[in-house]
């Protein structure tokens, strides 16, 4: 019986191929984007799994009390790493760790500027990233050690085995390669390209070391740990809270209190609201779950509404099975093994489309998913999925066909398509809203986006030019700074603790003009040499700049630091920072260093003679770029030797802070054009429909004159009128979900009534292109032979 | 064989309602080639739609072979059907997407008859009503006279006690529409009960017995020598 409904079913889909076509395609459409939004919610889901333990490690955190406001931190103290493993039983390991930044690693004339980390010992024994060769009990005994990924030791040494080679590190010191991991996963929330211990940077700078037992206020670092197998967070977590406030000298350590975040909830859960974690990545993860099955939805929906509108042509076997002796459970099962039949075509068409398309979406998301072909639980997974889209696309159909009263059918009486009508044009209200939904919330990202790339930054970021430093660039600043003006490549440069497009350190400061009792206020905190404002553009707002490189006493505000504080007058006013008094030489104007999207942080610029991690230069005016970069190189590399050249253009690192909100805005633009062909690919076949049951009448209404124009409009009109309703329903769902979506914007755009018109009107224009080609081609046909055929 | 006594049918629209057997009583003995006759709207289709079961009567009884199935449910009907009954339409009916081994294959299937005795059955079938040279083709490449010798090939093939046959030449020429005639009496020959409805006295005359109707009513039996 089986073999009879395969075969009915697969000579229907040959028999009749152009609807075959349209509801395979619409279908592969549908499933191909729900396959590809699958893998990547899947990849998303997966990070990080891979390491073994991975339920017992966490990274540890400090929720910091200030005024009321809970604010979350992942920068910690050495101290507070050291306290852990001393006082914690119930934890397994400890690692500190710093903020894995890039260095340079030197083997004969090969020269690597890579990010890396330096680690606490215990860390390849919490996260089992696999060695290829080393031991993880081992590789870090020496201090002067290294572990390199393979990439990073074939990048350095070729084909020679590393282990026990030497790598220069930061032109300072020889270490030893003593293990080779494996490249880490893509789906890993780490990213390093080497490993240093920590035990080596401690050594290096007793003032590092002193950390340990000093301040549970110096936070600098991050702190991983391990809990012991059996050991739940529940059971720790009293323990920890107050680690830090045996410090009753430091307002920080006082005002902390510790947690730790599991390493499950690190990619999903960025966000933090009151010192909880809460969704952040995972609301685009859920926003893509929830398009993809609206997609399959609306793909589903054409399967429905063109099998129900073929529903003629198949009532008459209805009828005859019944006749012969077939109960409505048979004709079901044999409606939905057609369903299935044509899920499956168009599941395999689906897993082509994708397999063609992921390389450009890989390259649209910066992932690196692929189809699991040799993963068992996928195919099962993926015969689920199968299923159940037959079964949702062609339950209905397979209801509806055999609910057929085989009296009605075989006398001819029944007229099953036109009784489906209303619950046909639910349907496509429901598809087309869901397109429209799509297409505007598309165009409402892009505004919100081109708003925020219009606004403002308050610095220049023309030709401005940021290199990290390091200890020979340190070295021979001035040498290379005096280089670069006087060969005119350079108008201005200077230094800074942090890049031109990030804040990378808050702190604290101690007393300020109008500072109430127990108040508190951490702010960015950026240390700077001379020109740092010429060079970055930024404008003063009131009083001056640094004088020069050994005004170490002034301290300049930004507007927003100024407003927090609520000094009046504040130019020449003193504060007390890190024990020591400034004065408050300038107010400069605000800048968007952090986000593009909020308001300016408050920030506070020191003018210091000491190492800054990063180089700011602004291109002379008369220099073509390409010749700058070239001169640039020449001139790095002979003041800075043991490092590659390695620069970035600011505006191409504010450009980035984009890169989410493009990424979501191209991703939602592709397939709402997706849901809108698949729409339009049902909206194809129902006007072909409607044009061949309305042949006789159109036919009719022809000989007494009815011109082209006239039964256009008659075969249009419905449709027309359908996705109409659908903008008025899908305008106020979208217009609530983004508005929501854009409160997590400071500054963000009102949303105003030209979206919607322009949304409805791309509709309606896409949708007259559809059903014109139908109307057209019955409307010029030939009466005569329209109703002979009749 | 059949025993319909007092049966009522009433179609209901928004304003009318129109009854389409009134108080209907009639009896068809095993063997027998009843045909029935009738203007059209008498209620001839809707008395053999009941008796083959894919009507409901509003009122009255109707035995089928000792047994009141007037109230069965549809899983009891269908069952009743494809053991018991084999359908001739004026229409064909065949399955367009079927070829004629398949189409007359089908009641088979739905019976649960093993493949080999599928086989052996629907060739037998096919042989008998001249079509198994077509058993390949499907519908569409058959002419009148051999569609309807394949629907009959479908009634019979599952060795039915009783044949409805609807107008069963309605759509033939004479000569194909004496075939056909002669192949339903050939089966009734055979032992199968024959109701026929027809507008057709020529095909009346095949019958043993015709029943007239008039709104629903028997008016006339005549039973022919």
């Amino acid at each position: 019986m089986i073999r009879n409904y395969f075969k009915i079913a697969f000579r229907n889909i040959t028999g009749t191929i152009g609807y075959s076509m349209l509801n395979i395609l619409g279908l592969a459409t549908g499933m191909a984007v729900a396959l590809l939004i699958g893998l990547w919610v899947y990849n998303q889901y997966s990070y990080d799994k891979f390491l073994p333990d991975y339920a017992q490690l966490y990274r540890v955190q400090r929720n910091f009390n200030s005024n009321g406001d809970t604010l979350t931190f992942q920068s910690t103290s050495l101290r507070l790493a050291d306290a852990l493993r001393n006082q914690v039983p119930e934890i397994e390991y400890v690692a500190e760790s710093d903020w894995m930044g890039s260095h340079g690693l030197m083997v004969g004339d090969k020269k690597l500027f890579i990010q890396g980390g330096q680690i606490g010992g215990d860390f390849l024994k919490m996260f089992q990233f696999p060695l290829l060769s080393g031991n993880a009990n081992t590789v870090f005994q020496d201090a002067y050690s290294i572990v390199l990924t393979q990439s990073t030791a074939t990048a350095l040494f070729g084909k020679e085995n590393p282990i026990n080679k030497m790598v220069r590190f930061d032109n300072e010191n020889d270490l030893k390669v003593t293990g080779i991991l494996k490249d880490l996963p893509s789906n890993s929330s780490f990213n390093f390209n080497f490993i240093v211990p920590f035990s080596y940077v401690a050594q290096k700078d007793p003032a590092i070391k002193a950390q340990y037992t000093g301040s549970f206020g110096m936070n600098g670092y991050q702190t991983f740990v391990k809990l012991k197998p059996g050991i739940s967070y529940a059971q720790v977590a009293p323990k920890i809270r107050l680690i830090t406030h045996v410090e009753t000298g430091s307002l920080n350590a006082k005002n902390s209190y510790v947690t730790f975040q599991p390493l499950q909830r690190w990619h999903l859960y960025s966000n933090y609201v009151n010192g909880k974690d809460t969704a952040g990545f995972l609301e685009y993860v859920n926003m893509f779950t929830i398009i993809g099955t609206l997609v399959l939805l609306i793909a589903c929906i054409n399967f429905v509404n063109l099998t129900t509108a073929r529903s003629e042509k198949r009532a008459k076997e209805v009828g005859v099975r019944k006749a012969i002796g077939s109960l409505q459970k048979d004709l079901i099962i044999q409606f939905l093994s057609e369903s299935f039949l044509l899920t499956l075509i168009a599941f395999v068409f689906s897993m082509v489309f994708v397999q063609m398309t992921l390389p450009a979406f890989n390259a649209l998301t910066g992932g690196k998913i692929g189809i699991p072909f040799s993963n068992a639980f996928f195919w099962l997974l993926m015969f689920g999925c199968v299923l159940l889209t037959s079964i949702i696309a062609g339950s209905k159909p397979a209801f509806y066909l055999s609910s057929f009263q085989p009296v009605q059918v075989l006398k001819g009486t029944m007229h099953p398509g036109k009784t489906r009508s209303v619950s046909r044009k639910i349907l496509v209200v429901l598809q087309f809203s869901c397109s429209i939904a799509l297409i505007i919330s598309t165009v409402i990202i892009y505004q919100q986006i081109q708003y925020a790339k219009n606004r403002p930054s308050g610095y220049d970021m023309n030709r401005l030019i940021q290199s990290a430093m390091n200890n020979d660039l340190d070295k021979n600043f001035t040498a290379l700074k005096n280089e670069l003006i006087q060969k005119g490549i350079v108008e201005s440069i200077t230094t800074s603790t942090t890049p031109a497009t990030d804040v990378s350190w808050h702190s604290d400061i101690d007393q300020w003009p109008g500072k109430n009792a127990g108040e508190t206020v951490e702010m960015g905190t950026v240390f700077v040499s001379e020109d740092y404002f010429k060079t970055m553009g930024m404008a003063m707002k009131e009083g001056r700049n640094f004088t020069n490189i050994y005004d170490t006493t002034s301290v300049i505000f930004n507007e927003a630091a100024i407003s927090r504080l609520q000094i009046k007058n504040p130019v020449s006013q003193s504060i007390t920072y890190g024990k020591k008094q400034y004065k408050i030489a300038g107010i400069v104007k605000d800048a968007l260093m952090i986000s593009p999207f909020s308001s300016a942080d408050p920030m506070m610029f020191y003018c210091y003679p000491t190492r800054q991690n990063i180089m700011l230069y602004r291109l002379s005016p008369n220099i073509k770029t390409q010749d700058a970069i070239v001169q640039l190189t020449s001139v790095f590399n002979k003041y800075s030797p043991a490092y590659p050249y390695k620069y970035s253009f600011v505006d191409e690192n504010y450009a980035a802070k984009f890169k989410l909100e493009v990424l979501i805005g191209k991703l939602s633009g592709i397939f709402a054009m997706l849901a809108i062909f698949i729409s339009c690919l049902g909206l194809f076949g129902l006007a072909a429909y409607v044009a061949e049951q309305r042949t006789k009448e159109i036919g009719i209404r022809k000989i007494l004159g009815a011109s082209v124009l006239q039964i256009w409009t008659l075969l249009s009109k419905d449709f027309i009128v359908l996705v109409l309703i659908s903008c008025v329903i899908a305008s106020p769902v979208a217009f609530y979900f983004l508005n929501n979506w854009l409160l997590k914007y400071n500054y963000r755009i009102n949303i105003g009534a030209g979206v919607f018109i322009l949304s409805g009107l791309m509709a309606i224009i896409i949708t007259i292109v559809t059903i014109s080609f139908q109307a057209i081609k019955v409307a010029k046909s030939n009466p005569v032979k329209t109703l002979r055929t009749e | 064989m059949l025993k319909i006594t007092g049966l009522e049918k009433i179609y209901r629209t928004e304003d009318i309602e129109t009854m389409a057997l009134n108080r209907l009583s009639m009896e068809v003995k095993e063997g027998e080639f009843v045909a029935i006759m009738g203007p059209s709207g008498c209620g001839k289709s809707t008395l053999l739609n009941i008796i083959g079961l894919l009507d409901d009567p509003d009122a009255g009884s109707f035995q089928f072979n000792s047994i009141e199935v007037a109230h069965f449910n549809e899983r009891k009907r269908a069952d009743l059907r494809k053991r018991n009954i084999g359908f001739v339409f004026q229409s064909f009916n065949l399955i367009d997407e079927l070829t004629v081994y398949e189409n007359v294959e089908l009641p088979l299937l739905y019976l649960g008859i093993p493949a080999t005795e599928r086989k052996q059955r629907v060739e037998e079938v096919l042989e008998k009503v001249q079509i198994m040279h077509r058993k390949n083709h499907f519908p569409q490449q058959l002419s009148g006279g051999q569609q309807q010798r394949c629907a009959v090939a479908r009634a019979v093939v599952n060795k039915p006690k009783l044949i409805l046959a609807d107008e069963p030449t309605g759509n033939l020429d004479s000569s194909n529409g004496n075939e056909v005639m002669q192949l339903l009496t050939e089966l009734n020959d055979g032992g199968t009960t024959v109701v026929m409805v027809t507008h057709s006295e020529h095909d009346a005359r095949y019958a043993h017995r015709i029943i007239r109707l008039l709104d629903g009513q028997v008016v006339m039996e005549n039973v022919l020598s």
